[in-house]
């Protein structure tokens, strides 16, 4: 009798954490998970917020209806994005991005994932570097570049090739002088 | 396992406050195996970075990530140059697009074994009107006039210089680089001659 209620109350206690999990991985998938974060603007913790792609990922899995859980982390990371995968800001492989004093002085709210690239970008670094360091695919890494440089939170630095034009002479100039200093 | 301070890389000198910023690449093309890490690796600050791109429809026509390996040197405290490794196939799906769009030119390394992975991206860039260098690799002194002889048979790249190069050897990359960029600069002159731009100079044949 005590152990039929025993077991019920076992039961009982194994439940939340199975809810809870059911949970993060709906939170996973839900398209606007990141912006809740950023209301509550608790303070992640980084490391746990550190997002680690799988490096064999096919395109399938960037439907909305999949339900395996160890895609979750991409698709969490597509979940930054709003499932955006165009930018408003054009954004090149080799446009260098730079911390500002407004990131640097909002370092301790901002969303996780933003304050990895702040962290990232002391030193200017190409969009390219921080998808190579941050280990996402370029596609995301460009909205979410986007996303920070139109609230201001990273700088975007001129590419001399912007719009798919090819560099001017000036650029090629100051390529041929950089390479003979080499 | 000595891991302080920061997770990532120190990946070179940031440039100075209040400095205009601008970069600039290069793309580095070639069969497998023809030393295109090698070249990048010769003239970069740090060790190579590999970024992965993802084909932005989901038509499921890709089914990998693609890698694409990069270096970064800064030539003057504002001037990042990045020198990518072209991905193996020249298809817009798999991040090559992004890659090519707005580069100064393209290097084409070519090892005369294995001259036909080479070839294809030859034919890119002049399809696409990209300026490019061939550089010989492991190419014998006797030989090399033939090599020429024959690329230009092939009806590609007349005038494209060809130049020699061994990707381990700094010098050597740095001097290939150069050829490229005069070569790219000659051939926008040649295209685009805007009335308040300067003429460049030929090079001294």
């Amino acid at each position: 009798m005590s152990s039929a209620a025993d077991a019920h109350r076992r039961r009982r206690r194994a439940q939340p954490p199975a809810e809870q999990t059911f949970a993060d991985l709906m939170n996973g998938f839900s398209l606007d998970s990141g912006r809740k974060r950023a209301r509550t603007s608790a303070p992640v913790p980084e490391r746990e917020a550190t997002p680690v792609v799988p490096q064999e990922v096919g395109v399938a899995t960037f439907e909305p209806t999949v339900r395996e859980p160890e895609d979750a982390s991409i698709v969490r990371a597509y979940a930054w994005t709003g499932g955006r995968t165009r930018s408003n800001i054009n954004l090149e492989i080799e446009t260098l991005v730079s911390a500002n004093d407004q990131s640097r002085q909002s370092a301790g709210i901002l969303q996780a994932e933003h304050q990895h690239v702040v962290e990232l970008c002391r030193s200017p670094r190409s969009v390219a570097e921080v998808a190579a360091l941050m280990r996402l695919p370029l596609g995301v890494v460009k909205v979410l570049l986007g996303d920070m440089a139109e609230r201001g939170l990273v700088d975007v630095h001129q590419t001399a090739s912007a719009g798919g034009d090819t560099p001017d002479l000036g650029l090629m100039e100051r390529v041929l002088s950089g390479l003979r200093r080499l | 396992m000595d891991y302080v301070g920061s997770r990532f890389p120190d990946f070179g000198p940031p440039g100075p406050p209040g400095r205009e910023l601008t970069s600039a690449k290069i793309v580095v093309a070639g069969g497998f195996g023809v030393g295109k890490s090698t070249f990048i690796r010769s003239i970069i600050e740090n060790d190579l970075l590999t970024m992965t791109a993802l084909p932005p429809e989901r038509a499921g026509l890709v089914t990998e990530l693609v890698r694409i390996q990069f270096g970064r040197v800064w030539l003057d405290p504002g001037l990042a140059l990045h020198l990518f490794v072209a991905p193996q196939w020249q298809d817009p799906r798999a991040g090559w697009n992004d890659v090519v769009r707005g580069a100064v030119g393209a290097v084409v390394l070519f090892d005369v074994m294995r001259p036909a992975d080479s070839v294809d991206a030859m034919r890119y860039f002049e399809d696409h009107r990209i300026p490019y260098v061939l550089a010989l690799n492991n190419v014998h002194a006797s030989v090399r006039s033939d090599v020429k002889a024959i690329i230009h048979g092939m009806g590609i790249g007349r005038d494209v210089p060809v130049v020699n190069c061994d990707p381990r050897v700094r010098l050597s990359v740095r001097e290939t680089l150069i050829s490229l960029t005069e070569h790219a600069k000659l051939d926008r002159w040649r295209r685009r001659p805007g009335p308040d731009e300067t003429t460049p100079l030929a090079p001294v044949c």
